[in-house]
């Protein structure tokens, strides 16, 4: 499958960028770009498999260093088995200088595939660039192309977009729209950001059958742990756990599984294996219903979290438990890159016995991480019961002095007061009176609540900047439930250093065939879009949706544009 | 009524009789404040009412009804007077209890419930006592203190006595000496047996009180107070009256005032109390005698600030029971007439 040596050449590349940045210094996050460009050669009928060549090309600062020789020989070795044709563009050392004065590369891969299958590639590999993409926050990954005769472009790693430091050189995306829709929140103003609590390494032992196939050195797991979204602007405001997602990176930030891949790991099959949900009164089950053509950042575990403990109100928010599994050797990287990308494989293969062997490490390094990022809801959930129980006793006790009153006249101004024609239903409207109040408390009038307008280009760039060095437990940033619009507003500067990066790395081989020019850049690409850009929109929605229909209708249709 | 006739020469009482003239002489002079107002249980019950009309008339306008209540915790709202002891100055500052707020919507729940009950109690005519209050729901209060804090703010609140909520405290005090009187179901009770009494929970229905006393001795341990009844305290200083510390809540005077006998600090260089019979400071003793200096009413009495100081000083104190170790009878023997005779209290 293309996808699958696309994704290898990718990972390839980091490990290597990795690796020449650890020499420098470990703690760096890693800087360049890298495109994905995939077009069909010659159109066919679309019954037939139809030639492909995608185009990988990448620049970044240690690109300086690079072999392209062999650097293609590592490649080669490691898709032993590839059906397709990988070329290099010249087999001597070809690094050009584009406008950014970063050194560039490019590979390219030919295919014959059907169409849908190509389509069901195209999404698997935007997926596990958006997945290495929130790690790698420095690194702007592009994706585009054309298929069938339209066209598609994505961007991952938005400039200024906020992130926190992990660990050694492992960056996190924290917009939370990468993990979560718009819709999915309430209707009012939110935090726009995750705010992850990073766990403590556990040094985890590896059982000498896996020693034996060649596991050497120490491996650490370190996890992180958020709740999507933060609630903390408003406090009063009931909401529930009804989701937890697993995120697994190995070394390098790569992540472990590929996506659409048949899950390997069995161990969290065991709803209890990374966390002890009853702490919090919560049940977990798994959950398969992942969708590829979802755009968000897709888990590699999935559970359904519900309340064993009471129901909800009505109006309590939704928030996501995201939890980020870092696994690491602590040494240093093998002398040889392939050597490098294959202890990725093999860490995944054994990794199941690992884990097993590890549990209550790793359960005990999840719980500490995963108690403090639902501390405050833990408080908030308290708070509100408190709240709740509270009105039935205050309820009772008025009812108790208005029914026992021997004053016709104080009865009947209390009953006229809430407009109730007897005691039973005095007593429903003093309940509903003090609902009342207590949502309206947590609702928050937006008079008493000076959130800041949405943030402007100058304003995102400087949170951006600072959001570089925001500290694990940084404060929230108010603002409106995260449109891409916003996202987007100060990209009106952005596009023309867009356009200007990616000319270089196109001019480098065949130029696409149609344009919708320097188009948007959103990773985000649903439902965005100001009056100045509304007309793209619609056209970047149609041609997304086009995408996922394809995919749905299978060879021989072929949708409306 | 027949008393006792033993007791001291009458010139043994000068002091006391002069304390006591001066004492009807301040009060009559006061600063002129209104005497406490003696509430009746309507009026009580139209108060309650009136703080629940309040709640609905906020909840009908969607706003989150709240109470009001005396800041009693801030020592700047309370002052001392000598005619009546502690109590909150006039426009105090003071707090407000939410409905609508986590930290205090629980607080806000039982006041309106403990009202509903203290309105129950006063429509009805029967009484109960705090402890009482908390066994009907201890999964609601908490605690005994949570009820006990409570009943005080509503005291407050409504500006009358806690027993004018009907609502006794769970007294486990005894008394003894120059006392009869009547209780509401007609017994009669003499208090100059040899064996003490128990102080009636409801002291509303006691009526022909009758004493001689030259005056009331507030004894703090129930083990010194079976002390001075062992050693026929009462027919030897008689006519006096002495009750435990248990019986008796400082801010519910049935006494105009109060003076401090002993053991003062100042005792303790006085009499040579033995060193090893004292107890150093604790840290909390310390911060509590730092609070006590700091407060406002303190400062106006120089006396007290004397005495604290000179404790601060030593960094020790002294029990009762520290008298013991000069000679088993040394309390009610030789210290306490010498104090009542000429006059050793503040």
């Amino acid at each position: 499958m293309e996808a699958r040596a696309v994704c290898e050449i990718l990972k390839y590349v980091i490990i290597h960028w990795k690796k020449e940045a650890a020499e420098l210094s470990r703690k760096a996050l890693l800087e360049g770009e890298l495109l994905v460009s995939i077009e069909e050669s010659t159109p066919k009928h679309r019954a037939d498999p139809s030639h492909y060549v995608t185009t990988i090309a990448f620049a970044g600062s240690a690109c300086g260093d690079l072999v392209p020789k062999q650097f293609l020989k590592g490649i080669q070795s490691l898709l032993s088995g590839f059906s397709g044709k990988l070329t290099w563009p010249s087999e001597e050392a070809h690094c050009a200088q584009d406008l950014a004065g970063l050194a560039s590369f490019q590979i390219k891969i030919e295919v014959d595939e059907k169409p849908p299958t190509l389509m069901a590639d195209c999404l698997v590999i935007k997926q596990f660039l958006h997945r290495t993409s929130i790690v790698h926050p420095k690194v702007r990954f592009h994706f585009g192309g054309e298929v069938n005769g339209i066209l598609f472009k994505e961007t991952f790693g938005v400039e200024k977009e906020p992130v926190v430091k992990l660990l050694n050189g492992i960056g996190l995306l924290t917009s939370q729209h990468h993990y979560m829709r718009p819709g999915f929140l309430g209707a009012q103003q939110v935090c726009s950001r995750i705010h992850p609590v990073l766990g403590h390494p556990v040094l985890l032992s590896i059982p000498d059958e896996e020693a034996n196939m060649g596991l050497l050195g120490q491996l650490t797991l370190t996890p992180a742990a958020a709740l999507c979204p933060c609630h903390k602007l408003h406090p009063d405001q009931t909401s529930r756990i009804s989701a937890a997602f697993v995120f697994l990176y190995g070394p390098s930030g790569l992540p472990l599984i590929f996506p659409n891949q048949e899950h390997p790991l069995t161990v969290f099959k065991d709803n209890s294996y990374l966390f002890d949900w009853k702490k919090y009164h919560l049940r977990a089950a798994p959950n398969s219903n992942i969708s590829l053509e979802d755009d968000l950042v897709l888990p590699d575990v999935s559970y359904w979290i519900e309340s064993h403990e009471r129901s909800w109100p009505q109006d309590s928010d939704q928030q996501i438990l995201l939890l980020f599994l870092m696994v690491d050797f602590q040494g240093g990287f093998p002398a040889q890159l392939t050597e490098a990308w294959g202890l990725q494989s093999l860490l995944l293969t054994h990794l199941n016995s690992i884990l097993l062997e590890n549990q209550s490490l790793v359960q005990g390094a999840v719980q500490t991480a995963v108690d403090q990022a639902l501390e405050q809801h833990h408080r908030r959930v308290k708070a509100q019961q408190k709240l709740q129980a509270s009105i039935p006793v205050a309820v009772s006790s008025i009812l108790s002095v208005v029914a026992g009153s021997t004053r016709s006249s104080f009865r009947a101004l209390c009953l006229q007061t809430l407009q109730a024609v007897d005691t039973q239903e005095f007593r429903r409207r003093l309940h509903e009176a003090f609902q009342m109040t207590l949502h309206q408390r947590s609702m928050c009038d937006p008079k008493k609540q000076q959130l800041p307008e949405p943030s402007s280009s100058a304003e995102e760039r400087e949170e951006g900047d600072e959001s570089l060095d925001e500290a694990l437990a940084g404060s929230c940033c108010p603002g409106e439930a995260p449109r891409p619009k916003r996202s987007c507003q100060g990209e009106g500067v952005g596009r023309k250093a867009q356009a200007a990066s990616w000319l270089p790395l196109l001019s480098l081989g065949e130029a696409p065939q149609r344009s919708i020019g320097t188009g948007p850049t959103c990773s985000q690409a649903r439902g965005w879009g100001g009056p100045e850009t509304r007309g793209e929109d619609t056209l970047w929605l149609q041609e997304v949706s086009n995408l996922s229909e394809w995919l749905r209708a299978g060879p021989g249709s072929r949708p409306v544009p | 009524m027949a008393f006792a006739l033993m007791g001291p020469e009458a010139s043994f009482f000068r002091v006391l009789d002069q304390h006591r003239v001066s004492l009807i002489q301040s009060l009559k002079e006061g600063p002129g404040e209104a005497p406490r107002k003696e509430a009746s249980s309507s009026e009580v019950l139209v108060s309650i009412e009136n703080i629940i009309q309040d709640i609905v008339t906020s909840l009908a306008r969607n706003e989150a009804p709240f109470l009001t209540l005396d800041n009693r915790s801030n020592w700047e709202n309370i002052k001392f007077e000598d005619s009546v002891g502690l109590q909150m100055i006039p426009h105090c500052s003071t707090k407000k209890i939410k409905s609508d707020s986590a930290q205090s919507a629980q607080r806000f729940a039982l006041i309106l419930k403990i009202l509903s009950m203290i309105y129950k109690l006063v429509q009805s005519n029967t009484y109960a006592t705090k402890r009482d209050i908390y066994y009907t729901d201890i999964q609601l209060f908490g605690n005994q203190s949570v009820v006990d804090n409570i009943i005080n703010d509503i005291s407050c609140m409504l500006k009358v006595p806690r027993r004018y909520l009907h609502i006794l405290s769970t007294s486990k005090g005894l008394i003894a000496g120059n006392l009869s009187y009547i209780e509401e179901d007609g017994t009669k009770v003499n208090c100059t047996c040899s064996t003490a009494v128990a102080v009636p929970s409801n002291i509303q229905g006691i009526r022909n009180l009758a004493t001689d006393a030259k005056f009331l001795l507030i004894v703090e341990k129930d083990a010194t107070f079976q002390r001075l009844l062992d050693d026929n305290f009462c027919n030897k200083l008689s006519p006096c009256i002495i009750i435990t510390a248990m019986s008796f809540e400082a801010h519910n005077l049935t006494v105009p005032t109060i003076r401090w006998l002993g053991l003062l600090p100042s005792d303790i260089e006085r009499l040579n109390i033995p060193k090893d019979t004292l107890i150093p400071l604790t840290k909390r003793d310390q911060m509590k005698l730092d609070s006590i200096l700091k407060r406002p009413y303190v400062t106006c009495q120089p006396f007290w600030k004397k005495e604290m100081e000179i404790m601060a000083e030593l960094k020790m104190k002294a029990e009762i029971q520290a008298l013991t170790f000069i000679s088993s009878d040394y309390l009610s023997r030789v210290y306490l007439p010498n104090k009542l005779q000429f006059g050793g209290w503040i």
